[in-house]
């Protein structure tokens, strides 16, 4: 087993498997609790693909998300009350590139394991229970879609991009959800749930060899052929497709949701920099500490809500920034200034070593999750981006990266604007 | 992972866990009063004032540089309800000081941020400075008419608004807009300066190197002198069930009911109720999760909750709007099947069981260590953990049985997708009730 120490003296085992998935373990001396993930690097921008020995196959949007859903299923019921058995639970979430499913427990973590791997190597599905789950997961989207954060997101990036699916939903509309198959769902299942597509990981208090030897003998064998997915995703335009939107909605005050669209050109350690200095460069502009956070909050033109981030995978990047705001037009000009200003003046040395300071914090705070911790492991692995460098690249990037990097992606030709208003009322 | 306690004067306690286990110190301030609607808003506008600056450190911008500087560390300022008292929370989490450089300087300075965060706010000697005040008083009236936006949020709030209009337990955690619009600089100050000097204070810590965290805060804390008391929820029989149904712009209707379990944290009993709600909506082999949504497909979302100090069970669901009443039919069958004794050895066990592995769980979080004794602190008696476990493994089928015999339905509200002119009106009080 490969052995790294992470930046909190803790140890870190990884081994890659003979059939391909990869083991992350972390133990965690003293704790009770125990947390098991098993992801598939499978998300809902996976919808043109060719499988091993296949040919190329595009399926309707949202099936990652509605196989998360099923797999939870077995002949007569579900998994849930096999880990309820044991006071444990079981969850699943799907984002754009991955598919996870995981337990959390204080008693029998070895049974909940062995459980874990095997009902995600178990799919029962049935056309009638496929169409079942239509009801629930159609539920789950409307439930999504009434939220505005959610709203204003999801149409910052329809308007940002032409093609590529990032621009949908997770779980897909209503539309291609109904239009889901039990075959597309298998063919889906069989590409992208092969263990080399796979990764596992395990924090607790554990024993590394012990928790290895239980995956080695308990993991499902394979019966399918294994073999590189490749997977297609529309050419996407540089220029967004609409630089500014509007909606009225059922809120109490209007929302402002800025975005820029980056070409994605960064993999691996570069991919990981950029994300490290971006963070940096996102609290320089909209961060507690900033001066635009003290003046625009002065100015009355944002909230607590304010905030910016910056999004990259190796098929996609952007930033968002905004906040709720009584007064989205004047909070774009104030916005447009400030960022105008950030791109070509200089990004304070002390600012930024400041700033590194904090996100080192937080990397040594992170490592107390064991869901985030997990997790990101898993997805830095899908992404290849080597996470354990974090530390080191963080304390590498100077002020002048921090700057280039602002000033190349503040790129307003590359910009669009979501604004949600309060619907209007007769009185 | 136990509390040890010194009295810091009269009403003011700290509990101190001494771990190494977690990479962190936190340490959180509850500070108690019952809820009444003026001092619920008053107490209110006290996160949003003391974030915005203090005498050290005069606005947002040098507090964040400041938490930066510890290395992330994190201040915060909350208002939480729990049975009929309003409990402001300060908040604060910084890493542990020995994974840092130079970081036994780190302790001292940040907890004498912090309180000086927290009790030094910026302005003259009798009051917050007039501009944060009245930028802060607009906030917080954005944030009230803002509880439109999450309409799950919503409905949970006009439900129990509704359900106990004459109780202090309908008074929202964070007041209302009539009371906001009256409010004078002065007298807030003062009601925090009460709240200071006068109300129920505990002062909770996990972390390494808390004999250190004790001298410390006991040379920054002046000595206390608490002489109010506070009272403990009103015990209230159900004599009719009641419906509201309101509507708003949305695609989905979100359904909650509420039950009067006459039996609270004191009771005997209190345990039992924990397990019957478990087997009801607690969990995801719960009665309600099963049927309402793995076997009708009704909802994506569905479960129930307890409060425990005032005695409540809500049951949650987000429905389609056509399927109202098949909605309805389902949750009281499984409320039914509960009382008449319907429960199998498995949804016990399974229950009783996961009840078990979430309190353990909680060792294992320092938030969690401490959050899950706020009840115990309300209601004048705290529980450990092994204690708890152990009142939860004794439950009984008949116990449970016994308790969800006595649960009583007294109000279901139903918030439904249509016109939301009515329901977006300032006042927040006189929505229509069909």
């Amino acid at each position: 087993m490969e052995r790294t120490n992470t930046p909190t003296g803790e140890t870190l085992y990884r081994k890659d498997l003979p059939n391909g998935l990869t083991c992350f373990i972390l133990p965690k001396p003293q704790f009770l609790r125990t947390y098991g993930v098993l992801s598939t690097h499978y998300g809902s921008l996976d919808s043109r693909f060719r499988a091993p020995g296949g040919g190329v196959v595009d399926v309707p949007s949202g099936i990652a998300h509605f196989l998360e859903h099923k797999l939870f299923e077995e002949e007569g019921g579900n998994v849930f009350g096999r880990f309820a058995a044991w006071g444990a639970s079981v969850n699943a979430f799907t984002s754009y590139t991955q598919t996870s499913y995981l337990f959390s427990t204080t008693e029998n973590w070895e049974d909940c394991l062995i459980q874990l791997m095997e009902f995600v190597n178990a799919p029962y599905l049935t056309t009638e229970n496929v169409e079942k789950e239509k009801g629930i997961i159609v539920q789950e989207l409307q439930m999504y879609a009434d939220h505005p954060d959610h709203r204003i997101h999801t149409l910052l990036l329809e308007n940002m991009y032409h093609e590529h699916p990032v621009r949908l939903d997770i779980g897909g509309t209503v539309d291609s959800v109904q239009a889901i198959t039990v075959e597309d769902l298998f063919r889906c299942y069989n590409t992208f749930y092969q263990p080399g597509n796979m990764a596992l990981a395990v924090v607790g208090d554990v024993d590394p060899e012990r928790t290895l030897q239980l995956i080695e003998e308990n993991y499902p064998i394979w019966g399918q052929g294994q073999g590189a997915i490749e997977r297609f995703y529309p050419a996407e335009p540089p220029k967004v497709k609409d630089p500014w939107v509007e909606e009225e909605r059922p809120i109490s005050q209007p929302r402002y949701l800025l975005g820029f669209k980056h070409e994605p050109k960064w993999q691996g350690e570069d991919l990981l920099r950029q994300q490290i200095i971006m963070s940096l460069g996102m609290r320089l502009l909209a961060g507690r500490s900033s001066l635009s956070y003290g003046d625009l909050y002065e100015a009355n033109l944002i909230t607590d809500s304010f905030g910016a981030s910056f999004n990259a995978e190796p098929g996609y990047a952007y930033s968002v920034i905004g906040s709720e705001t009584r007064d989205p037009d004047a909070l774009h000009a104030r916005l447009t200034t400030i960022i105008d200003g950030l791109k070509t003046g200089n990004v304070s040395s002390s600012d930024v070593e400041r700033l590194k300071r904090q996100l080192y914090g937080a990397h040594l705070a992170s490592y107390e999750s064991f869901e985030y911790t997990a997790n990101r492991l898993i997805s830095h692995h899908f992404r290849g981006t080597p996470y354990h460098n974090y530390v080191d690249l963080l304390q590498g990037v100077t002020p002048a990266e921090v700057q280039e990097a602002l000033a190349e992606h503040l790129d307003w030709d590359h910009s669009t604007i979501s604004i949600l208003r309060p619907v209007k009322t007769d009185d | 992972m136990r509390f040890t306690q010194r009295e810091l004067g009269k009403g003011m306690r700290l509990h101190l866990c001494e771990t190494d286990k977690f990479k962190s110190l936190t340490c959180k301030v509850f500070i108690r009063q019952d809820l009444q609607a003026k001092n619920a808003t008053s107490t209110a506008l006290l996160p949003l004032l003391l974030r915005r600056g203090s005498q050290k450190f005069p606005s947002t911008l040098h507090i964040a540089r400041e938490l930066e500087d510890l290395y992330a560390a994190e201040f915060g300022v909350d208002i939480l309800k729990i049975g009929e008292q309003q409990i402001l929370e300060l908040y604060m989490q910084m890493v542990d000081p020995s994974l840092v450089p130079q970081g036994e300087r780190l302790l001292e300075r940040g907890l004498k941020a912090f309180w000086e965060i927290c009790t030094q706010p910026q302005g003259p000697s009798d009051r917050f400075m007039d501009s944060y005040f009245e930028q802060e008083k607009s906030t917080l009236e954005q944030e009230l008419k803002g509880l439109v936006n999450d309409k799950n949020s919503y409905a949970l709030a006009r439900f129990v608004a509704l359900m106990c209009a004459n109780e202090p337990f309908g008074i929202y955690k964070s007041g209302d807009l009539e009371n906001l619009r009256q409010l004078e600089n002065r007298d807030v100050y003062g009601h925090y300066q009460t709240l200071l000097a006068k109300h129920p204070i505990d002062i909770f810590c996990v972390g390494p190197n808390l004999d250190e965290v004790a001298r410390l805060f006991t040379s920054l804390i002046p000595s206390h002198d608490h002489t109010i008391e506070l009272e403990l929820p009103q015990t209230i029989q159900v004599t009719e069930e009641r419906f509201f149904e309101e509507t708003m712009n949305f695609n989905q209707a979100v359904l909650v009911m509420g039950y009067r379990t006459n039996c609270s944290y004191r009771d005997k009993d209190y345990y039992a109720l924990l397990v019957g709600n478990g087997v009801l909506g607690g969990f995801a082999h719960s009665k309600l999760f099963m049927n309402v949504r793995e076997k009708a497909s009704l909802a994506y979302s569905v479960g129930s909750h307890i409060e425990g100090s005032k005695g409540l069970l809500t049951i949650t669901a987000g429905i389609s709007d056509d399927q109202q009443e098949k909605a309805l039919a389902i949750i009281g069958e499984q409320v039914s099947a509960c009382q008449a004794g319907q429960i199998s050895a498995d949804e016990l066990e399974q229950t009783k069981r996961g009840l078990i592995s979430a309190m353990t769980s909680l060792h294992d979080s320092p938030t969690g260590i401490i959050d899950r004794n706020l009840i115990g602190v309300v209601e004048g008696e705290m529980r450990t953990i092994d204690q708890v476990v152990d009142a939860i493994r004794r439950v009984e089928y008949d116990d449970c049985v016994r308790v969800m015999e006595k649960i009583q339905l007294d109000t279901t509200y139903i918030l439904r997708p249509g016109d939301s002119q009515n329901t977006i009106d300032e006042k927040g009080s006189n929505h229509g009730e069909n």
